[in-house]
C-alpha cells in the first residue's frame, strides 16, 4: 500500500499549513496586492482609467486640479494600470491585508489632486503633472521634470524643442 | 423494480458545478438523462461588448478560474491578428510557460476531486498539496494564485529573471516526482480502480459524434491536440507529446490528465532551456486596433478553446464569441451516464472536468 509511505512522510514533515494569523504568511515579492499611487510621477495621461476593467480608477476635474480617485474595494488586482503607466506612478504593492470594517468602506480609496499652477513661462493655468517620458532621449533629469511640471502644455513643447529632443 | 425521476443539481453536494440533470432511473440504473443549462448565466458576452479591447483582457480572464490563462490568450491572439501585431519570440515562450503552469494545476485539481468523489479523502488532500506547489509558482512568478494576468495585447505582462527560473526549476523538481507517485497510485490503487475502471465509457465513435475535445476526446482514442494540430505561441518549436488511451472510461480520462500534467512539466523545462532574449511585448503602448474580425484558438486544460472577435471603428469589440471545450464535452454525458449506476453519476460528471462558468458565461 503505497499511500502508507505518504502518510508516514507527512507525519515526519508535520503540517503543510501556516499558523496565520498567529504567525507570518508567505508573501511573494511579486504578489499583486493593494494599489499604491505616487502623485509626483503621474503624467495625467489617464491610461490607467481607460484600461481599468472594473472602473475602479476615475479622474475628475475639480476647482483645484485633476483629482485621481481609486476604490480599493472595486479593484480586481489585474495590474493593467501598472503595466500601461508610463512613469510607474501607479503600481501594485505586495500588501494583501485588505480586510476592514464596513464602516471604513468609504475610506478604502485613494484620493489625490494634481494641482493647477500658473505656467512659469506664460502664466496660463496648467496642470502640475509630471512630463511624459515616452520617446524622450536623453531621458529627463530630475531638474527638468520639476521645470516641465510648472509649464503649460504649449510651453512644455517649446522647452522640448529647444532641448533638441524628438517629439 | 420501480422507476423514478431524480433531480441532481443545480446545487448538489457531489457536483462541483451548478448543472441540472434530470435522471430517469430504473432501480439503481440511469436510463435517461436530461441536461438543463443556464443556472449561472452572467451575460459576459454582452459585457465584453461594453468594455474596450484592453479591459476585456481582464474580463475574459475572469470567465473561468481554471482556464484563466487560455481565455485571455485566445482573445489576445485574435486581437493581435486583427491589429497585425507580431508577438516577440520571448513572449511566445513565456506564454507557453504560463499555459503549462495552469495546465498542471488544473489537471491535478480535477484528478484530486476524483479521489474526493471516490471517498479517498487523504489522497484528495495529497493531490491538492502537490497542486499547491504549482499554486506557489503562480503566486511567486505571476503574483496571483488563479488569475495570473500573464497576457496582454501583443505579448506578456511578466518576465522571468535567472532567480525566478531557478525557483521555477526547483518547484518543478519537486512536482515531477510527486506527479509520478500520484500516477502510480491511480494506476494501482484498488479503491480508485474499482470506482473508475469501466465506468462512464465513451466509445471512440461516440466521442467523434459529440465532437469531444481535450482529455475527454484523447481518453477515447482521438489524437487531437491544438498544440500539435494548429501550433500557437512557441508550441511549433516544442516537442509536445500527446497522450491517448483507448478505453474512454473515467479512469482513462484521469490517466490522460495525469500524463498531460507530467508532459506539461517537461514542456515548461523545454521552454526554460530555449527561452530567447528580447522584448516581451510587441509594443509598450496601447496599440491601435483597426476594423476587422479574427479567430484565435488554443488548447485550454479542458480542450480546444475558440475565440471569434469582430472590431468596428469603436474601441469596444462589436462581437466576441467563444466556444468552450466543456460545451462540446457535456453532450457526451448523455452517452456516459446511460446505464450507469446512480452512485457513479457524480464521478462521471466530474470526469469531463465540466466548467459551467465558461459554458454558460
Amino acid at each position: 500500500m503505497n499511500f502508507l509511505k505518504i502518510l508516514v512522510r507527512n507525519l515526519v514533515h508535520g503540517p503543510s499549513t501556516v499558523p496565520f494569523p498567529f504567525g507570518p504568511a508567505w508573501t511573494p515579492e511579486r504578489l499583486r496586492g493593494r494599489i499604491v499611487f505616487k502623485l509626483d510621477s503621474c503624467t495625467a495621461c489617464r491610461a490607467c482609467e481607460q484600461v481599468c476593467a472594473p472602473g475602479a480608477i476615475r479622474f475628475d476635474k475639480t476647482p483645484d486640479g485633476l483629482r485621481f480617485m481609486m476604490w480599493h474595494n472595486t479593484c480586481v488586482f489585474c495590474g493593467l494600470c501598472e503595466f500601461y503607466c508610463p512613469t510607474d506612478a501607479i503600481r501594485q504593492s505586495d500588501d494583501w491585508h485588505m480586510a476592514h470594517a464596513t464602516a471604513d468602506q468609504f475610506t478604502m480609496a485613494i484620493r489625490e489632486v494634481i494641482p493647477y499652477v500658473s505656467c512659469t513661462a506664460c502664466g496660463a493655468k496648467a496642470l502640475a503633472s509630471s512630463p511624459n517620458p515616452v520617446g524622450i532621449t536623453p531621458p529627463f533629469t530630475p531638474e527638468e521634470i520639476e521645470q516641465q511640471r510648472n509649464l503649460c502644455p504649449g510651453c512644455r513643447k517649446k522647452a522640448l524643442a529647444e532641448r533638441g529632443a524628438a517629439s | 423494480m420501480s422507476n423514478f425521476t431524480i433531480p441532481v443539481g443545480p446545487l448538489h453536494v457531489a457536483l462541483e458545478e451548478p448543472m441540472y440533470f434530470r435522471l430517469d432511473v430504473e432501480g439503481e440504473t440511469v436510463r435517461h438523462v436530461d441536461i438543463t443549462a443556464g443556472h449561472v448565466h452572467r451575460g459576459i458576452e454582452y459585457l465584453v461588448t461594453k468594455r474596450n479591447v484592453f479591459q476585456n483582457i481582464v474580463l475574459t480572464e475572469r470567465i473561468c478560474s481554471l482556464c484563466s490563462n487560455s481565455h485571455p490568450q485566445a482573445y489576445a491572439m485574435a486581437i493581435e491578428q486583427i491589429a497585425g501585431l507580431t508577438v516577440p519570440p520571448r513572449a511566445e515562450y513565456l506564454r507557453a510557460i504560463a499555459d503549462e503552469v495552469k495546465r498542471v494545476a488544473s489537471h491535478l485539481f480535477n484528478v484530486g476531486i476524483l479521489a474526493h468523489l471516490v471517498g479517498f479523502e487523504s489522497l484528495f488532500m495529497h493531490v491538492m498539496e502537490v497542486r499547491e506547489m504549482m499554486q506557489d509558482v503562480k503566486e511567486g512568478i505571476f503574483g496571483n494564485r488563479m488569475d495570473i494576468g500573464a497576457n496582454t495585447i501583443g505579448g506578456v505582462r511578466y518576465d522571468i529573471d535567472p532567480e525566478r527560473i531557478g525557483y521555477l526549476n526547483e518547484q518543478l523538481n519537486k512536482v515531477e516526482p510527486a506527479i509520478a507517485e500520484i500516477i502510480e497510485m491511480y494506476r494501482t490503487n484498488g479503491s480508485i480502480l474499482g470506482r473508475t475502471r469501466g465506468v462512464g465509457v465513451l466509445s471512440n465513435a461516440q466521442a467523434i459524434d459529440c465532437g469531444c475535445v481535450g482529455p475527454v476526446a484523447r481518453a477515447s482514442g482521438i489524437n487531437y491536440d491544438v498544440r500539435v494540430k494548429a501550433p500557437y505561441t512557441a508550441y511549433d518549436r516544442l516537442d509536445v507529446q500527446v497522450h491517448t488511451l483507448p478505453d474512454g472510461d473515467v479512469w482513462s480520462r484521469a490517466m490522460v490528465r495525469l500524463a498531460e500534467a507530467r508532459t506539461a512539466v517537461d514542456l515548461i523545462r523545454q521552454c526554460l532551456r530555449a527561452l530567447p532574449e528580447g522584448p516581451t511585448t510587441a509594443t509598450t503602448e496601447r496599440p491601435p486596433i483597426p476594423v476587422g474580425e479574427a479567430i484565435g484558438k488554443c488548447e485550454a486544460p479542458r480542450g480546444e478553446l475558440i475565440y471569434y472577435v469582430r472590431m468596428t471603428d469603436s474601441p469596444r469589440p462589436e462581437r466576441v464569441k467563444w466556444r468552450v471545450p466543456s460545451f462540446m464535452n457535456w453532450d457526451a454525458l448523455g452517452f456516459m451516464l446511460k446505464d450507469a449506476k446512480i452512485s457513479d453519476v457524480a464521478i462521471i460528471v466530474n470526469s469531463i472536468d465540466p466548467c459551467i462558468s465558461c459554458t454558460e458565461r
